[in-house]
């Protein structure tokens, strides 16, 4: 079967986490084991690079339906960047962009964090 | 028929000894003590037979039976103990009753002939009992070749017993003397092959030494207690000298016997400990290696696994150490606590300079700074890989306290030990994988039947509109929908949905979707208003996780128009005037959003139908279908094939683009279902397409502005 990792790191208050390979039913749960990691560590701001990313099934996608509600209600949320044309075009054609904020790069996401931050204070 | 003779054997053995008893008793009553030589022969023959048959009648009696060497002992103990009470008893009634019994031998009245008799009866099967007992302790775990041995030694026993008669003539007496001090000779070189001594257990070692002193020492008494002074003696010996003369060798053989046992106990009990683990090493893998095939659960398989390397080892404490995930933990420990398990793998595992290894090694806790927390105090442990497919899946650690250490032989027997647990835990793993496997491939049969079922099962046939489905499920139930929905006014309704993940939970939530559909198609005409409905009743049912993508349309016959609203689902293709439009209506997928987005987002357009335009649904399974590089289909290649074939009939086309799509993958397994359906209006058309936006204040109004395809 085809192979999925992911990894994270830590950038101020926002954790970036980044998927490799083939992200679909059965590397779904790899994921969703991210995520809960994160929200236990009260970590709500997450920015998902999908540079390395070939594959996204749905359910894949649904891997952030799930948690997309518990983060926003913790003032967090999470931002997607760096995805092919290919693993846009799925997301795209479901309407994710209307649910949540695809950039280009990592940057541009964390900023983003940035300056919600700021607005805050 | 074999029983049967046995019995008629010993019957006739019983019966020669009972005759011949019977026999010694008149002849005693006749001529007790006559000083003729022929007499004297007479005499000693019959008391021989007499004592034979009574060794052949115990014999049978004695060899149907099993003895431990232990038991055999105990008995000898006991006899000889008996002979030493009688002996003590007689020495002092015989002389109250008859006086001077050397005496009394000369000129014996009749009640001192019928005591001798018994009294001699019972000392003989005392004596022949002992015998027998020592035949049998001698051919115990003795291998055939030695019974020549204890057989020449039993002939000079005899020889030397009859040839006492000779003492009638002193000056023949060398010849008994001689055969006396050969059987002597042989007594002690039979008591040295004892054999059985090194299958006993350290603890009858430690009860046979104390055991052996004391046999010994009666034997030796008994002995010394048969001089010619001696009442019971004499009263033997003048029964029959010969009998007295076996007694006394019966009596030395003990003796011997008994001296080397000593000896030869003493010599085994450094051993004893390293044999006795030997024994239950071996017992123990004998046992678990019966086990094995047997228990199939992992959890109880460690268990065990743990509670037998304990009585392999001798060690005080033993555990497995499991890798989870990479991640290794003490699992089924035994006599040891969690806690202790936990910080000795923190040890030694965790330690930074700790390298996986496929042969046992032995850590010492000297230098383990956290040893004082442990409740124990664990010295070493040695530790043995648990491998499967050169794999190193986990390690078994036995640990002992104080100063005890492991020594070659322990780790021999845990590596031999290990490498069977590995056999045992990879046959409980492949059983459970493919049990799990089983219930999966059950699973998807019900998977694969509800699509079935829910599917239509014949494509809807009109006037003005041809309509061809393929369906291919996966391996894996995909989750892909469509269905027809036939109206009376003259409409036709149409879905297209993908249910996210796979298996009987996107089965079910298919068919709550058909439900779902089934009436809204009967109730609501415009496919944005029924998507809009769908979506407000999944809320209700579906999960966070999953969603359905969808697409639905409704072809207007009258009006010659098609409607479309699409949620979140691959575009439909509009196949026109050699050109492959996608029409893409936006939308989100049914469940991904249950806020105003849903419905503010959600688009309807009206395309009017021309003659031969072709309407194509299909699920990503088509796009996505992957050759053996795990390259797709793509888009550019199914857009190609509808133009190339757009002449053809809906069912052609259908088959040629399954044909291109069966040619491209047939090295790869199917992931996704397929499906494609492909609508042919067969009458003119014109482009008056409407399209229907949202309001942002969620009121509906036509926007009348020509869509614009591509």
């Amino acid at each position: 079967m085809a192979e999925f990792s992911t990894s994270v790191k830590d950038q101020g208050d926002v954790s970036l986490l980044y998927l490799n390979g083939y992200l679909d039913a059965h590397t779904a749960s790899i994921l969703e084991n991210n995520f809960s990691d994160l929200i236990a560590k009260d970590k709500f701001k997450i920015v998902v690079n999908f540079k390395d990313l070939v594959y996204i099934s749905s359910a894949g996608l649904g891997v952030f339906m799930a948690f997309i509600e518990k983060i926003r209600e913790n003032n967090g949320d999470i931002k997607l960047t760096s995805m092919s044309d290919k693993v846009y075009n799925i997301f795209d054609l479901l309407g994710f962009p209307l649910l949540y904020e695809i950039y280009k790069s990592e940057d541009e996401a964390v900023k983003k964090f940035e300056e919600t931050n700021k607005l805050e204070k | 028929m074999n029983l049967k003779s046995i019995r008629i054997k010993h019957n006739i053995k019983l019966q020669l000894f009972l005759i011949s008893a019977g026999l010694l008793f008149i002849y005693k009553m006749f001529f007790y003590a006559d000083e003729s030589f022929l007499l004297l022969i007479l005499n000693e023959i019959i008391v021989f037979s007499t004592v034979l048959f009574m060794v052949l009648y115990a014999n049978d009696l004695f060899s149907e039976k099993k003895f431990t060497p232990m038991s055999l002992v105990m008995n000898l103990g006991i006899l000889c103990a008996v002979i030493f009470l009688a002996v003590l008893f007689s020495d002092s009634l015989l002389p109250a009753l008859f006086g001077k019994i050397s005496d009394t031998l000369k000129n014996p009245d009749f009640f001192f002939k019928i005591i001798s008799f018994l009294y001699v009866l019972f000392f003989a099967a005392i004596v022949s009992q002992l015998f027998l007992i020592f035949k049998e302790l001698h051919f115990l775990k003795q291998k055939r070749s030695s019974s020549i041995y204890f057989t020449t030694m039993v002939w000079f026993f005899l020889f030397a017993s009859i040839t006492s008669v000779l003492d009638f003539f002193p000056e023949l007496s060398y010849i008994k003397n001689t055969f006396f001090i050969i059987s002597v000779i042989l007594i002690i070189f039979n008591s040295i092959k004892i054999s059985w001594i090194a299958f006993i257990t350290k603890k009858e070692k430690l009860s046979l030494l104390l055991l052996s002193v004391i046999i010994c020492t009666l034997f030796f008494v008994n002995l010394f207690g048969s001089s010619d002074e001696n009442s019971h003696y004499q009263v033997i010996s003048g029964f029959s000298t010969s009998l007295g003369e076996f007694y006394i060798i019966i009596m030395i053989y003990g003796a011997a016997y008994f001296a080397v046992l000593f000896f030869t106990t003493l010599f085994h009990i450094p051993t004893a400990e390293a044999f006795d683990r030997k024994a239950q090493e071996v017992s123990s893998l004998q046992y678990f290696s019966k086990l094995i095939t047997q228990v199939l659960d992992f959890n109880e398989l460690t268990e065990t696994i743990t509670e037998i390397a304990l009585k392999v080892s001798n060690a005080d404490a033993a555990w497995i150490v499991w890798k989870y995930e990479r991640v290794l933990k003490p699992i089924a420990h035994r006599n040891i606590g969690y806690l202790d398990a936990e910080l000795i793998n923190d040890y030694i595992f965790r330690n930074k300079s700790f390298v996986e290894t496929s042969s046992s090694f032995i850590q010492s806790l000297e230098k383990f700074e956290k040893r004082s927390q442990l409740n124990e105090p664990y010295s070493k442990v040695l530790v043995a890989p648990i491998e499967t497919h050169n794999e190193i899946r986990g390690y078994l650690a036995i640990t002992k306290k104080g100063d005890f250490i492991f020594d070659d032989e322990d780790k021999s027997a845990i590596d031999t030990f290990s490498d069977y647990a590995s056999v045992a835990i990879e046959n409980a793993r492949l059983l459970e994988e493919s049990i799990e496997k089983e219930r999966l491939e059950k699973e998807l049969d019900v998977a694969r039947e509800i699509q079935r079922k829910i599917l239509p099962s014949k494509d809807p046939v009109y006037e003005k509109l041809s309509v061809s489905s393929v369906f291919i499920p996966a391996f894996e139930v995909g989750g892909d929908y469509y269905d027809f929905f036939e109206m009376e006014d003259n409409k036709f309704g149409f879905i297209i949905a993908d249910v996210s993940g796979k298996g009987i939970s996107a089965a079910f939530i298919m068919a709550e979707v058909k439900g779902i559909f089934e009436s809204l198609s009967k109730i609501i005409e415009s496919p944005r208003e029924i998507l809009i409905k769908a979506n407000q009743i999944l809320k209700r049912s579906l999960d966070r996780k999953n969603f359905v993508s969808a697409a639905y349309g409704l072809i207007n016959f009258k009006r010659e128009v098609i409607s479309i609203a699409r949620a979140g689902h691959c575009p439909l293709l509009l196949v026109r005037d050699g050109k492959v439009d996608n029409i893409r209506p936006k939308g989100i997928g049914l469940g991904l959003n249950y806020g105003d987005q849903f419905q503010l987002t959600l688009e309807e357009i009206e395309l009017d139908l021309r003659d031969n335009d072709m309407i194509v649904l299909y699920t990503d399974g088509i796009t996505e279908a992957k050759n053996i590089d795990m390259e797709d289909f793509g888009e550019t290649k199914f857009e190609k094939i509808l133009l190339d074939n757009s002449e053809k009939s809906a069912d052609e086309i259908s088959n040629e683009v399954i044909k291109e799509i069966t040619q491209f993958s047939k090295h790869n397994i199917q992931h996704d279902d397929i499906t494609l359906v492909i609508l042919k209006w067969k009458q003119k058309l014109k482009i008056v397409s409407l399209g229907k936006a949202p309001s942002l204040d969620g009121m509906e109004r036509k926007n009348g502005r020509i869509q614009h395809l591509s």
